[in-house]
Protein backbone atom coordinates (compact mmCIF):
# COMPACT_ATOMS: atom_id res chain seq x y z
CA UNK A 1 0.00 0.00 0.00
CA UNK A 2 2.86 2.32 0.91
CA UNK A 3 4.36 1.82 -2.55
CA UNK A 4 1.06 2.03 -4.36
CA UNK A 5 0.07 5.49 -3.16
CA UNK A 6 3.13 7.40 -4.47
CA UNK A 7 2.64 5.59 -7.80
CA UNK A 8 -0.97 6.75 -7.89
CA UNK A 9 0.16 10.28 -7.10
CA UNK A 10 2.63 10.06 -10.00
CA UNK A 11 -0.23 8.93 -12.25
CA UNK A 12 -2.24 12.00 -11.29
CA UNK A 13 0.78 14.20 -11.98
CA UNK A 14 1.18 12.79 -15.49
CA UNK A 15 -2.44 13.43 -16.41
CA UNK A 16 -2.61 16.85 -14.79
CA UNK A 17 -2.98 19.85 -17.08
CA UNK A 18 -1.23 22.15 -14.62
CA UNK A 19 1.96 20.18 -15.28
CA UNK A 20 1.56 20.82 -19.01
CA UNK A 21 1.07 24.49 -18.21
CA UNK A 22 4.37 24.53 -16.33
CA UNK A 23 6.07 23.03 -19.39
CA UNK A 24 4.34 25.63 -21.55
CA UNK A 25 5.67 28.40 -19.31
CA UNK A 26 9.23 27.06 -19.59
CA UNK A 27 8.89 26.89 -23.37
CA UNK A 28 7.50 30.42 -23.44
CA UNK A 29 10.50 31.65 -21.47
CA UNK A 30 12.86 30.05 -23.99
CA UNK A 31 10.98 31.08 -27.15
CA UNK A 32 9.99 34.71 -27.72
CA UNK A 33 6.25 35.05 -28.42
CA UNK A 34 4.93 35.79 -31.90
CA UNK A 35 5.00 39.57 -31.79
CA UNK A 36 2.66 41.80 -33.79
CA UNK A 37 4.29 43.60 -36.71
CA UNK A 38 2.95 46.59 -38.60
CA UNK A 39 3.00 47.96 -42.14
CA UNK A 40 1.41 51.36 -42.69
CA UNK A 41 0.69 53.04 -46.01
CA UNK A 42 2.12 56.52 -46.53
CA UNK A 43 0.25 59.52 -47.97
CA UNK A 44 2.99 59.96 -50.60
CA UNK A 45 2.86 56.25 -51.59
CA UNK A 46 4.65 53.12 -50.46
CA UNK A 47 4.62 51.94 -46.88
CA UNK A 48 6.60 51.96 -43.65
CA UNK A 49 7.12 48.97 -41.37
CA UNK A 50 7.52 48.32 -37.67
CA UNK A 51 8.91 44.82 -37.20
CA UNK A 52 8.71 43.64 -33.59
CA UNK A 53 9.39 39.95 -34.25
CA UNK A 54 13.10 39.51 -34.98
CA UNK A 55 12.32 36.22 -36.76
CA UNK A 56 9.71 37.81 -39.04
CA UNK A 57 12.14 38.28 -41.94
CA UNK A 58 12.88 34.55 -41.95
CA UNK A 59 9.18 33.78 -42.30
CA UNK A 60 7.41 36.36 -44.43
CA UNK A 61 8.29 39.21 -46.78
CA UNK A 62 6.15 42.30 -47.26
CA UNK A 63 6.61 42.98 -50.96
CA UNK A 64 4.35 45.90 -51.79
CA UNK A 65 1.41 48.05 -50.73
CA UNK A 66 -0.99 49.62 -53.20
CA UNK A 67 -3.58 52.23 -52.37
CA UNK A 68 -6.54 53.24 -54.52
CA UNK A 69 -10.09 54.57 -54.31
CA UNK A 70 -13.29 52.62 -54.97
CA UNK A 71 -16.03 53.96 -57.25
CA UNK A 72 -17.73 55.32 -54.12
CA UNK A 73 -14.58 57.20 -53.10
CA UNK A 74 -13.46 54.93 -50.25
CA UNK A 75 -9.81 54.02 -49.75
CA UNK A 76 -8.78 50.49 -50.68
CA UNK A 77 -5.39 48.92 -49.99
CA UNK A 78 -3.64 45.74 -51.06
CA UNK A 79 -0.57 44.30 -49.34
CA UNK A 80 1.48 41.63 -51.14
CA UNK A 81 3.03 38.96 -48.90
CA UNK A 82 5.44 36.15 -49.72
CA UNK A 83 6.43 33.15 -47.68
CA UNK A 84 10.17 33.21 -48.34
CA UNK A 85 10.95 30.27 -46.07
CA UNK A 86 11.16 26.54 -46.77
CA UNK A 87 8.38 25.88 -44.27
CA UNK A 88 4.66 26.50 -44.45
CA UNK A 89 3.71 29.64 -42.53
CA UNK A 90 0.49 31.04 -41.18
CA UNK A 91 -0.04 34.77 -41.38
CA UNK A 92 -2.61 36.27 -39.02
CA UNK A 93 -3.61 39.64 -40.42
CA UNK A 94 -5.89 42.44 -39.34
CA UNK A 95 -6.42 46.04 -40.48
CA UNK A 96 -6.72 49.42 -38.84
CA UNK A 97 -7.68 52.58 -40.68
CA UNK A 98 -6.24 56.00 -39.93
CA UNK A 99 -7.47 59.49 -40.73
CA UNK A 100 -5.16 62.04 -42.36
CA UNK A 101 -4.19 63.32 -38.88
CA UNK A 102 -3.21 59.80 -37.75
CA UNK A 103 -6.20 59.07 -35.51
CA UNK A 104 -7.76 55.62 -35.76
CA UNK A 105 -11.08 55.71 -37.61
CA UNK A 106 -11.86 52.00 -38.04
CA UNK A 107 -10.52 48.79 -36.63
CA UNK A 108 -11.04 45.20 -37.69
CA UNK A 109 -11.24 43.31 -34.43
CA UNK A 110 -10.65 39.74 -35.52
CA UNK A 111 -7.54 38.12 -36.99
CA UNK A 112 -7.81 36.63 -40.47
CA UNK A 113 -5.88 33.35 -40.64
CA UNK A 114 -3.98 33.03 -43.94
CA UNK A 115 -1.96 29.81 -44.43
CA UNK A 116 0.92 30.17 -46.92
CA UNK A 117 2.76 27.34 -48.64
CA UNK A 118 6.57 27.77 -49.03
CA UNK A 119 7.22 30.36 -51.72
CA UNK A 120 3.54 31.29 -51.95
CA UNK A 121 2.47 34.82 -52.77
CA UNK A 122 -0.76 36.24 -51.45
CA UNK A 123 -2.49 39.59 -51.54
CA UNK A 124 -4.55 40.77 -48.59
CA UNK A 125 -7.09 43.47 -49.42
CA UNK A 126 -9.09 45.85 -47.25
CA UNK A 127 -11.59 48.56 -48.09
CA UNK A 128 -12.47 51.38 -45.72
CA UNK A 129 -16.07 51.93 -44.64
CA UNK A 130 -15.62 55.59 -43.76
CA UNK A 131 -14.63 58.34 -46.17
CA UNK A 132 -12.33 59.83 -43.50
CA UNK A 133 -10.12 56.71 -43.53
CA UNK A 134 -7.05 57.74 -45.51
CA UNK A 135 -4.24 55.36 -44.54
CA UNK A 136 -4.23 51.68 -43.61
CA UNK A 137 -2.17 49.93 -40.95
CA UNK A 138 -1.73 46.20 -41.48
CA UNK A 139 -1.22 44.20 -38.29
CA UNK A 140 0.53 40.92 -39.01
CA UNK A 141 1.76 37.95 -37.01
CA UNK A 142 3.77 35.20 -38.73
CA UNK A 143 3.90 31.70 -37.31
CA UNK B 1 3.70 7.79 5.22
CA UNK B 2 0.19 6.71 4.34
CA UNK B 3 -1.28 9.96 5.57
CA UNK B 4 1.34 12.09 3.83
CA UNK B 5 0.77 10.27 0.53
CA UNK B 6 -2.97 10.67 0.83
CA UNK B 7 -2.60 14.39 1.56
CA UNK B 8 -0.24 14.81 -1.41
CA UNK B 9 -2.77 13.07 -3.66
CA UNK B 10 -5.60 15.24 -2.37
CA UNK B 11 -3.54 18.38 -2.98
CA UNK B 12 -2.76 17.24 -6.51
CA UNK B 13 -6.39 16.55 -7.31
CA UNK B 14 -7.46 19.96 -5.98
CA UNK B 15 -4.69 21.79 -7.90
CA UNK B 16 -5.31 19.93 -11.16
CA UNK B 17 -6.75 21.72 -14.20
CA UNK B 18 -6.50 25.18 -15.67
CA UNK B 19 -8.15 27.96 -13.70
CA UNK B 20 -10.65 30.09 -15.62
CA UNK B 21 -9.31 33.38 -16.93
CA UNK B 22 -10.53 36.22 -19.18
CA UNK B 23 -9.40 36.26 -22.77
CA UNK B 24 -9.62 38.88 -25.51
CA UNK B 25 -12.74 37.88 -27.49
CA UNK B 26 -11.02 39.14 -30.63
CA UNK B 27 -7.62 37.68 -29.80
CA UNK B 28 -5.85 34.49 -30.87
CA UNK B 29 -6.04 32.57 -27.60
CA UNK B 30 -9.58 31.29 -28.14
CA UNK B 31 -10.81 27.70 -28.23
CA UNK B 32 -10.87 26.22 -31.74
CA UNK B 33 -13.69 23.67 -31.95
CA UNK B 34 -14.02 21.00 -34.58
CA UNK B 35 -17.68 20.22 -33.97
CA UNK B 36 -19.13 23.73 -34.08
CA UNK B 37 -18.75 27.22 -35.50
CA UNK B 38 -16.72 29.36 -33.10
CA UNK B 39 -17.18 33.10 -32.59
CA UNK B 40 -13.94 33.78 -34.48
CA UNK B 41 -15.32 31.80 -37.46
CA UNK B 42 -18.37 34.06 -37.60
CA UNK B 43 -16.04 37.07 -37.40
CA UNK B 44 -13.81 35.74 -40.20
CA UNK B 45 -16.73 34.91 -42.49
CA UNK B 46 -18.66 38.08 -41.65
CA UNK B 47 -15.67 40.33 -42.26
CA UNK B 48 -14.78 38.63 -45.55
CA UNK B 49 -18.39 38.89 -46.73
CA UNK B 50 -18.63 42.54 -45.67
CA UNK B 51 -15.49 43.43 -47.59
CA UNK B 52 -16.77 41.58 -50.64
CA UNK B 53 -20.18 43.30 -50.50
CA UNK B 54 -18.94 46.87 -50.09
CA UNK B 55 -16.62 46.51 -53.08
CA UNK B 56 -19.31 45.12 -55.38
CA UNK B 57 -20.23 47.54 -58.19
CA UNK B 58 -23.98 47.23 -57.56
CA UNK B 59 -23.68 48.14 -53.87
CA UNK B 60 -21.43 51.09 -54.69
CA UNK B 61 -23.92 52.33 -57.27
CA UNK B 62 -26.77 52.27 -54.74
CA UNK B 63 -26.07 55.71 -53.32
CA UNK B 64 -24.82 57.05 -50.01
CA UNK B 65 -26.95 55.11 -47.53
CA UNK B 66 -29.29 52.55 -49.11
CA UNK B 67 -32.06 51.06 -46.97
CA UNK B 68 -31.26 47.50 -45.92
CA UNK B 69 -33.54 44.89 -44.43
CA UNK B 70 -32.21 41.72 -42.93
CA UNK B 71 -33.88 38.60 -44.33
CA UNK B 72 -33.67 35.01 -43.23
CA UNK B 73 -30.40 33.20 -42.61
CA UNK B 74 -30.99 29.46 -42.62
CA UNK B 75 -28.90 27.34 -40.28
CA UNK B 76 -28.43 24.04 -42.11
CA UNK B 77 -25.74 22.73 -39.76
CA UNK B 78 -26.05 20.12 -37.03
CA UNK B 79 -25.55 22.62 -34.21
CA UNK B 80 -27.95 25.18 -32.87
CA UNK B 81 -26.90 28.85 -32.85
CA UNK B 82 -28.37 32.27 -33.43
CA UNK B 83 -27.65 33.37 -36.99
CA UNK B 84 -27.73 37.01 -35.91
CA UNK B 85 -24.10 36.49 -34.80
CA UNK B 86 -23.08 36.39 -38.46
CA UNK B 87 -25.35 39.22 -39.53
CA UNK B 88 -24.21 41.54 -36.76
CA UNK B 89 -20.61 41.17 -37.99
CA UNK B 90 -21.82 42.80 -41.20
CA UNK B 91 -24.57 45.17 -40.12
CA UNK B 92 -22.82 46.72 -37.09
CA UNK B 93 -19.87 48.21 -39.08
CA UNK B 94 -22.18 49.23 -41.95
CA UNK B 95 -24.67 51.05 -39.72
CA UNK B 96 -22.03 52.65 -37.50
CA UNK B 97 -20.15 53.96 -40.55
CA UNK B 98 -23.40 55.33 -42.01
CA UNK B 99 -23.10 53.15 -45.09
CA UNK B 100 -26.63 51.72 -44.82
CA UNK B 101 -29.95 52.60 -43.20
CA UNK B 102 -31.07 49.46 -41.43
CA UNK B 103 -34.76 48.73 -40.99
CA UNK B 104 -35.38 47.66 -37.41
CA UNK B 105 -38.67 45.81 -36.95
CA UNK B 106 -38.69 45.81 -33.17
CA UNK B 107 -42.23 45.29 -31.84
CA UNK B 108 -41.87 47.73 -28.94
CA UNK B 109 -40.46 50.45 -31.20
CA UNK B 110 -43.32 49.93 -33.68
CA UNK B 111 -45.92 50.14 -30.90
CA UNK B 112 -44.28 53.29 -29.51
CA UNK B 113 -44.34 54.82 -32.99
CA UNK B 114 -48.07 54.11 -33.33
CA UNK B 115 -48.80 55.48 -29.87
CA UNK B 116 -46.88 58.65 -30.65
CA UNK B 117 -49.07 59.10 -33.74
CA UNK B 118 -46.01 59.57 -35.91
CA UNK B 119 -46.81 60.39 -39.50
CA UNK B 120 -43.21 59.84 -40.62
CA UNK B 121 -43.01 57.37 -43.45
CA UNK B 122 -41.19 54.11 -42.71
CA UNK B 123 -38.56 53.72 -45.44
CA UNK B 124 -38.99 50.91 -47.91
CA UNK B 125 -35.97 48.61 -48.24
CA UNK B 126 -33.72 48.92 -51.28
CA UNK B 127 -31.99 45.65 -50.44
CA UNK B 128 -32.65 42.46 -48.49
CA UNK B 129 -29.74 40.42 -47.14
CA UNK B 130 -30.35 36.70 -46.71
CA UNK B 131 -28.37 33.48 -46.77
CA UNK B 132 -27.58 30.02 -45.57
CA UNK B 133 -24.96 28.28 -43.42
CA UNK B 134 -24.04 24.67 -44.24
CA UNK B 135 -21.50 22.18 -43.01
CA UNK B 136 -19.41 19.33 -44.35
CA UNK B 137 -17.55 16.83 -42.21
CA UNK B 138 -14.98 14.22 -43.15
CA UNK B 139 -12.21 12.29 -41.44
CA UNK B 140 -9.08 10.28 -42.20
CA UNK B 141 -8.08 8.04 -39.33
CA UNK B 142 -8.15 10.12 -36.17
CA UNK B 143 -7.96 13.40 -38.10
CA UNK B 144 -11.30 15.14 -38.34
CA UNK B 145 -12.17 17.97 -40.70
CA UNK B 146 -15.08 20.35 -40.44
CA UNK B 147 -15.96 22.86 -43.13
CA UNK B 148 -18.60 25.50 -42.60
CA UNK B 149 -20.00 27.18 -45.71
CA UNK B 150 -21.42 30.71 -45.39
CA UNK B 151 -23.56 31.83 -48.34
CA UNK B 152 -25.07 35.30 -48.55
CA UNK B 153 -27.18 37.05 -51.18
CA UNK B 154 -28.10 40.73 -51.51
CA UNK B 155 -31.39 41.13 -53.35
CA UNK B 156 -32.48 44.39 -54.95
CA UNK B 157 -36.14 44.70 -53.90
CA UNK B 158 -37.34 46.75 -56.91
CA UNK B 159 -36.35 44.13 -59.46
CA UNK B 160 -36.15 41.05 -57.22
CA UNK B 161 -32.72 40.24 -58.56
CA UNK B 162 -29.58 39.23 -56.73
CA UNK B 163 -27.03 42.01 -57.16
CA UNK B 164 -24.35 40.39 -55.00
CA UNK B 165 -23.66 36.83 -53.88
CA UNK B 166 -20.69 35.35 -52.11
CA UNK B 167 -19.56 32.23 -50.34
CA UNK B 168 -16.93 31.88 -47.64
CA UNK B 169 -15.74 28.50 -46.37
CA UNK B 170 -14.06 28.10 -42.97
CA UNK B 171 -12.24 24.76 -42.64
CA UNK B 172 -10.79 23.34 -39.42
CA UNK B 173 -8.77 20.14 -39.11
CA UNK B 174 -7.38 18.18 -36.18
CA UNK B 175 -7.97 15.28 -33.84
CA UNK B 176 -9.30 17.35 -30.94
CA UNK B 177 -10.28 20.88 -29.99
CA UNK B 178 -7.42 23.22 -29.12
CA UNK B 179 -6.67 26.58 -27.54
CA UNK B 180 -5.25 29.33 -29.74
CA UNK B 181 -4.67 29.72 -33.46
Amino acid sequence: MNKLLPLLALGFLTGCTSVINTGDKIERALTPPDAVNYATTRPEGGFSTQINDSRFGNKLELLAARKSKTAGGFTQVQFDLRNGSYLGQTANVSFEWLAADGSVTERQGNWMVTPLEPGALTTVTATALKSTSAECRLRIIAR
Amino acid sequence: MNKISLLAMAALIVGCGTPASYKDSEGRQLVVSLEKIDLQDFATAGNAMLQSMITSPAFNAAGASPVLQVGQITNDTGTNFDTSVLLSKMTVPLVNAGRVTLIESDAVASAARKNAGSSAKVPQPDFVLSGKILEDRSNAGSTRQSSFVFQLTLVEVKRSVAIWKDEKIVTKQGSKNSVGF
